[in-house]
């Protein structure tokens, strides 16, 4: 029997009797089973839910024949049933996890009415025109209603925003602060002299000799700059998308003034001498427009121009470590000597100044955000902390520091402290510019009702031992900063997974909330679980909820950030995640983004998918070849 | 008989103190420990000399002569028939002991009905109320097997009646009801032609299915009404009583007879076959052995599997020298149990039928090892440690949840305790998942010649036209 | 699984393999019984200690199912492509060596 609570909840959900129940009896909430159960019967085939009414739709009404349990209701055995199930507004329902955790999940109690997400709305807006809009909701614990604009990005004469916004930071102790210089990039080319003279950016002939010549792994290298024109291109599978950018003076990464370029990225991509690409297995070699999902994160703009370096390694080598690391060492020449240029660029060329406040809110709950990098080996590896942004140099790869945790500062995180060498399948890869632009860390940082302490980067080592050593040191570090809630975050999926759930234990065994965000769906199905796993909210962005080799399609995007601090927020507030379905359902999310839009009264823009990339055939429709 | 024993403890509430010695001649009637706080007199069940004074019972060696006179009770001229019921110490005959003087003491023509919860009770109006106050008489002989209720409703139908009028009167009932089961055709006949000049007590007609005899079952299937776990049947403007409490109560008033005798039904594993023996009036403390000797005896003695006292459901294994009280209602006697050989079991535990620590026995007689125990989800514990009561007796919640966690724990085996429905519930499931399911009254339903405990086939529904077949 | 895409997903059969080859990102696994060979990046493999060339791996897999008649112009285009630079690129390699 289902109790009046779960009622409503389960409105759109089959019904079916949960007993023996006799022809002319009135179908009341005793007669039906919870629907909780009903995925694992249907697997293990004892129930068909073929042509099962709803029990939105049965309540009330007839049965015409005598059925024993576990009886789908239809129209065969029900008369006076409901056309369709009337819709309840979504306003008051608690978020739902997005994904189940694989094995023992906690039966979370039924939570009838929590306004999760109640109050206004903070917008963050950064940089121009082709940027990324930030709807997060506050007052989530019971916060005004007033729409708050923030508008950090204008200009660095102009840092006041609406007078909410100035009483929010007095509320808060800022920290530290760093700024952003944009300087634009409207054409790229080669000359004699690596230089930019206004918004034009020129890169030395020759410079590839000096790449290739750097070690002796590396074989070949060109450049080729795309521009927007030219993104019907060809190329090898794409390795890194990397912001330029470089610290001003004696500016340290994480703080001061970092000067970065718009309207240009650095791209890598390259293969072995034999023409083996350098990643993993199913690459995102092809056609740029077709393989990469523009404007997430951690991939260029549509309108940029694509700096890209090509290098060929060794034979062989492109599955060593060696290769792919030679590959983003070498190919940082080229980017270094575009920020020694930007470094001499006089000031009157800044184009947009924006400034990242690191605020405590010592009164608020306190959260720290988790994310595992890869740290398998070869390519599943991170360089940590260069000195420049993204840079090689300083820095000290994952592999080598054991995949220990470490503490970071979410401005270390947006100027650029990891360099991804990460050749995860593209579609779940976070590049270094998705580092950069990282939502759940922009969405804490600017959320006044919590209170982030910093980021914990914590690699994922192959074996399970190591895993368990590395993720309890991660529990250790935790419960040392005393936090109220986490956030963990994972890129890809496969045995990190592993080192995710007990991530979720470390931390949840310590009476920590935490909310999790992977891509799931169906391929990255969860591969182990815990009692722990119970707020999940997943990346996956592709309609079949797989790796759909989309250059970071199913990445961290800011409504999976919007969606993951609802959560532990609601989490933190003592509320319950209901549990998710069994199997991925992606209406779930939608029905969580509804519930979010539905409290905020603000429209949730959701990021395309691999659907809205031109297909195969259409491209010589529109003239392009 | 050689001796009774008469436990101290035969009731709801604080055992009795006795108020005889060792050595005392006692006659049948007369008493031999009173109430110390909760409970009911109890008295001698024979003509004797107290021979031995224990912590818990007070135990009478019977003389050879045992004539049929009794001490009447001790009660005033002018005693109230309630007084009378209590002095007689009367007990809930039906197994559940609470003392029957304390039960009448209410009056039902002022007792307001209670708030009902809603979600139990869908099909009522939110302010629902009973018109009239009712005794309810249960007779529908519950447990699977047991004859002497309905044998004594044919055979004293007129003292039951009178006993039923006794109540009414007592507590301003204006109405009651015998609740019987449709399948005992010639008591409910005789019941209609005792009845036939009462206007206000009439019968409502039970389907053969288990459980309709718990007290909220009786009131639901009678007024319509259900009772969450933690309300009285006064909550409904009723009190239900058993149909041989009511004889009690009948004998009491007329003729100031002691609750000294119990009806009992012997069946089972005994020589001569599987039919009841049914004893009327046998006295209160005689041994669990001798009501079977008095039925022939065992049968195939290396055979044997457990000796239960109370029924299939409720009762729980017993030794043969265990004294029988004043709610012991049955002796019933199995063949031995099958043997699992070690595999793995998971209990299935509801207030229908035995708790935990009955379930455990059952597995442990059955060599099964224990790794999983789940609860009907409608069982409910109203305080811990309090004997589990189901929400909506009879009508099952759904059991595919516990069956699933049941094959994750590994079992290969279930035992349950289920009610009919509950049972045909875990049948839909447990097999196609490859559970093998034992029902706690299977090898009861065997000596007894009953069916076991597993699909549903008749209507929890039934005519209330004794002439109309369902 | 319920996957509209292919009919026979939930067949699983459980499967063996010895592991062959191992570099620093990927686990390589002859399949016992003569049923073929595959190589998968290292995160898709589950181990509790260092992966060994050996050791003997078992998971459940399925039939791959053709999921339509239909011919991806984009793979095709990409496969001989990557065929052609890939000759290309092992001739000048050889031409090297020579």
């Amino acid at each position: 029997m289902i109790c009046l609570l779960q009622l409503k909840q389960h409105a759109n959900d089959p019904a079916v009797l949960c007993c023996r129940a006799e022809a002319g009896i009135t179908i009341e909430p005793a007669n039906l089973e919870d629907p909780a159960i009903f995925d694992e019967l249907v697997d293990s085939g004892l129930l068909n839910l073929d042509g099962c009414l709803k029990i939105g739709q049965v309540l009330g009404a007839k049965l015409t024949k005598t059925s024993d349990s576990l009886s789908p209701l239809t129209a065969d055995n029900m008369e006076g049933y409901k056309d369709s199930v009337e819709e309840e507004a979504p306003a008051e329902e608690a978020p739902v996890e997005e994904y189940p955790a694989a094995a023992p999940v906690a039966v979370a109690a039924p939570v009838a009415a929590a306004a999760t997400v109640a109050g206004g709305v903070l917008k963050i807006h950064i940089g121009e025109g082709k940027d990324i809009d930030l709807s997060i909701p506050v007052g989530a614990l019971g916060g005004g209603a007033e729409v708050v604009e923030v508008a950090p990005a204008a200009t660095a004469a102009a840092p006041a925003a609406a007078p909410t916004a100035e009483e929010v930071a007095k509320e808060g102790k800022v920290i530290r602060s760093l700024t952003r210089q944009h300087y634009a990039i409207t054409e790229v080319k080669r000359g004699p002299e690596t230089k930019i003279e206004g918004t034009v950016l020129t890169i030395r002939e020759g410079i590839e000799q000096e790449v290739i010549d750097a070690d002796a792994l590396i074989k070949d290298f060109h450049i080729e700059i795309i521009t927007p024109a030219q993104y019907h291109t060809y190329s090898e599978t794409i390795m890194d998308v990397q912001p330029i950018a470089t610290k001003d003076g004696d500016s340290k990464l994480g703080q001061g003034i970092t000067r970065v370029i718009d309207g240009a990225v650095m791209v890598l991509s390259g293969t072995d001498e034999g023409g083996v690409q350098i990643g993993e297995f199913g690459s995102s070699e092809g056609y740029l427009d077709e393989n990469i999902m523009w404007g997430r994160p951690g991939c260029p703009e549509k309108g940029e121009i694509l700096i890209k370096g090509n290098i060929v390694v060794q034979a062989k080598t492109n599955m060593e470590r060696r290769g792919p690391m030679t590959a983003h060492t070498v190919f940082d020449i080229v980017t270094q000597e575009i920020r020694e240029a930007l470094k001499k660029v006089e000031d009157d060329l800044i184009v947009d100044t924006e400034t990242f406040e690191q605020v405590r809110h010592p009164g608020q709950k306190k959260v720290v955000i988790v994310k595992e990098i890869m740290g398998q080996g070869a390519m599943h590896d991170n360089f940590i902390l260069p000195v420049e942004p993204v840079g090689v140099l300083g820095s000290r790869a994952n592999v080598d520091l054991g995949n220990l945790p470490v503490c970071v500062s979410p401005l270390e995180v947006l100027d650029g402290c990891i360099h991804a060498i990460t050749c995860i399948g593209p579609a779940s890869k976070e590049m270094s510019r998705h580092y950069w632009r990282e939502p759940l860390v922009l969405g804490a940082l600017h959320d006044p009702e919590i209170d982030l302490c910093g980021v914990i980067f914590v690699g994922s080592p192959q074996i399970n031992a190591e895993k368990f050593y590395v993720s309890e040191r991660l529990g250790q570090t935790v419960e040392m900063m005393d936090v109220d809630g986490a956030f963990i975050t994972t890129e890809g999926f496969g045995n990190n997974h592993i080192d995710f759930a007990s991530h979720h234990e470390q931390i949840g065994m310590r009476g920590i909330p935490v909310v999790g965000l992977s891509f799931c769906a169906n391929q990255g199905a969860l591969v182990v679980g815990n009692k722990y796993m119970t707020a999940m909210v997943d990346n996956n962005k592709s309609e079949g909820g797989i790796e759909n080799e989309i250059l970071a399609n199913n990445t961290l995007c800011p409504e999976e950030a919007v969606r993951a601090l609802a959560m532990l927020k609601a989490r933190m507030a003592g509320e319950e995640v209901k549990p998710a379905e069994k199997k991925w359902n992606p209406n779930v999310k939608s029905n969580n983004v509804e519930a979010i839009e539905e409290a905020t009264g603000t429209k949730m823009e959701l990021v395309e998918n691999e659907q809205a990339l031109p297909l195969s055939q259409k491209r010589i429709d529109k003239g392009y070849n | 008989m050689e001796k009774v024993q008469l436990l101290l403890r035969q009731h709801v509430g604080a055992p009795c103190a006795p108020c005889v010695a060792v050595g005392d001649k006692v006659k049948k009637g007369t008493l031999i420990a009173t109430p110390t706080g909760l409970g009911a007199n109890i008295f001698s069940s024979v003509y004797g000399e107290v021979s031995e004074i224990l912590e818990d019972r007070i135990i009478i060696k019977a003389d050879a002569e045992q004539p049929d006179e009794f001490v009447p009770i001790d009660v005033p001229e002018d005693a109230s028939k309630l007084d009378m019921i209590k002095a007689a110490g009367i007990v809930g005959m039906g197994g559940a002991g609470f003392p029957t003087g304390i039960k009448l003491n209410i009056d039902l023509s002022t007792t307001e009905m209670a708030e009902l919860r809603e979600d139990i009770n869908p099909e009522l109006p939110k302010d629902f109320k009973l018109e009239h106050s009712y005794i309810l008489i249960n007779n529908s002989e519950c447990e699977p097997g047991l004859a002497h209720n309905i044998a004594q409703t044919v055979a004293e139908t007129d003292k039951v009646v009178r006993g039923v009028k006794y109540c009414m009167e007592i507590t301003k009932a204006d109405k009651a009801i015998f609740a019987i089961k449709k399948k005992n055709k010639e008591a409910v006949l005789a019941l209609m032609d005792a009845l036939k000049d009462e206007p206000d007590i009439t019968l409502h007609l039970l389907p053969d299915i288990y459980p309709m005899g718990e007290e909220r079952a009786v009131v639901r299937e009678c007024l319509g009404v259900n009772l969450d776990t933690t309300q009285l049947p006064s909550a409904a403007r009723s009190v239900v009583l058993n149909l041989e409490t009511v004889a009690k109560i009948a004998e009491a008033i007329e003729e100031k007879k002691p609750c000294i005798t119990k009806n009992v039904t012997v069946r089972g594993n005994i020589k001569g076959g599987s039919d009841a023996h049914v004893f009327m009036n046998v006295p209160v403390g005689i041994s669990v052995g001798e009501l079977i000797e008095m039925a022939g005896g065992l049968d195939k003695e290396d055979s044997v599997g457990e000796i239960i006292m109370g029924g299939a459901f409720t009762g729980r294994a017993a030794e043969l020298d265990e004294p029988t009280t004043k709610t012991t209602g049955a002796i019933l006697t199995t063949y031995r149990m099958p043997d699992l050989t070690g595999k793995k079991v998971g209990l299935l535990v509801c207030a229908c039928g035995g708790n935990e620590g009955r379930m455990r026995v059952i597995a442990e007689k059955m060599h099964g090892e224990v790794v999983s125990v789940c609860r009907c989800k409608q069982a409910i514990e109203n305080k811990p440690g309090a004997p589990l009561k189901c929400l909506r007796p009879g009508n099952c919640p759904g059991q595919v949840k516990n069956n699933m966690q049941f094959k994750k724990d590994g079992c290969e085996y279930i035992i349950i305790g289920n009610c009919s429905d509950c049972s045909n519930t875990v049948m839909a499931s447990a097999p196609q998942m490859g559970l093998k399911v034992f029902h706690q009254t299977d090898h009861v339903m065997r000596a007894v010649g009953h069916a076991q405990y597993r699909q549903l086939t008749v209507s929890k529904w039934v005519n209330q036209d004794i002439n109309v077949a369902d | 699984m319920e996957n509209t895409r292919i009919k026979y997903g939930d067949r699983l059969i459980y499967m063996e393999g010895v592991c062959v080859d191992i570099d620093d990102c990927s686990i390589s696994v002859d399949l016992k019984g003569r049923l073929g060979f595959f190589k998968a990046p290292k995160r898709m493999f589950v181990c509790d200690v260092e992966p060994k060339v050996g050791q003997e791996f078992g998971w459940m897999m399925s039939f791959p199912e053709q999921i339509s008649p239909e011919i991806n112009s984009k793979y095709v285009s990409n496969i001989e492509k990557e065929r052609a630079k890939q000759k290309e690129m092992q001739a000048r390699l050889n031409n090297k060596e020579d």
